[in-house]
């Protein structure tokens, strides 16, 4: 990196500047791939989704284990138009139950996580009374090898139509990992997953949460 | 009989319970998780003005006269693999 730095100082670099001014003002591009070029639903919200693991690890051998151990994720949640009525008139959806369930309450901390399926939702229950929202969950896979059991809090507040606040945290205890996210504690685990609504000043927040990645439709529904 | 009864669902209930933080999830606790669970305003790589499209870059880092740096991963965006 630094001899290609130094090249482009000297300006020895090799590219064609004129060439690349053109494109770019003649604004050339070829079409995107519309299943990793997402936007957020109109007129819905952005919530980021951070998790991490709060206890349980064997003390790390290596600096980049303990990197993971105390590793903070990040992913975003989508709310759709809808979705945020039903929240102003103090209703949960369904469909965003079951979102926040499927692909929200993962343990990322330690790389790509999979997410649950439809049928490891043994329980799931958000509800909200007086702007506060209340629940539980209970993940857990078929051969019982991974599952999250924890408790949900939270609020909104809205001015008119529009939600202004949304925090909702998730506290539990969480087992087993996936294949890219090896090396979790062993046995059961504290693990929490907080989320806040995103106020856009992160360039972070223009990203697609990895649950909808190539399937919009799967994640929305 | 009644009241043991009454005293040993209790004991059963503190019990599991105990085995689960999320008894603990109280509107302080939430808060405090909600605080704790941000990512450090100082960390040096969030200083860094990153674009989501390399196009993008590109075309600022020409207009500019600056060259690009890539961090590139396959997977998720956001994922720490």
């Amino acid at each position: 990196m630094r001899q290609s730095l130094r090249e482009y100082e000297l300006g020895t670099f090799a590219f064609d500047r004129a060439q690349v001014m053109a494109e770019v003002n003649a604004g050339k591009r070829a079409d995107p791939d519309a299943r990793y070029t997402l936007s957020p639903p109109e007129g819905g919200l952005v919530v980021r989704v951070h998790a991490k693991v709060l206890d349980g690890y064997d003390a790390p051998t290596s600096d980049s284990e303990a990197v993971f151990q105390t590793a903070l994720s990040r992913d975003n949640l989508w709310i759709t138009a809808k979705e945020q009525e039903a929240l102003v008139a103090g209703e949960v959806p369904s469909a965003l139950q079951r979102r926040i369930a499927r692909f929200h309450l993962v343990d990322n901390t330690r790389g790509e996580p999979p997410m649950w399926k439809t049928d490891e939702i043994k329980s799931m229950r958000l509800v909200l009374e007086d702007g506060k929202l209340v629940g539980a969950v209970h993940l857990e896979t078929a051969d019982g090898s991974r599952g999250y059991q924890a408790e949900l809090r939270g609020h909104i507040k809205h001015v008119g139509s529009a939600i202004t606040e949304f925090e909702l945290v998730a506290l539990g205890q969480f087992f087993g990992e996936g294949t890219y996210t090896r090396n979790a504690p062993e046995g059961k685990f504290p693990f929490a997953v907080a989320f806040k609504l995103a106020d856009g000043t992160d360039v972070a927040d223009a990203v697609a949460p990895q649950g909808a990645r190539g399937w919009l439709d799967g994640y929305i529904k | 009989m009644n009241r043991w009864l009454v005293v040993i669902g209790f004991l059963w209930v503190a019990t599991l319970n105990s085995n689960l933080v999320a008894g603990d999830l109280t509107d302080q606790k939430c808060s405090e998780l909600i605080a704790e669970l941000q990512p450090g305003k100082d960390a040096v790589w969030r200083t860094i003005p990153w674009k989501l499209s390399v196009l993008e870059a590109r075309a600022m880092a020409v207009k500019q006269d600056k060259p690009i740096f890539i961090w590139a991963m396959d997977g998720h965006p956001l994922g720490c693999t």
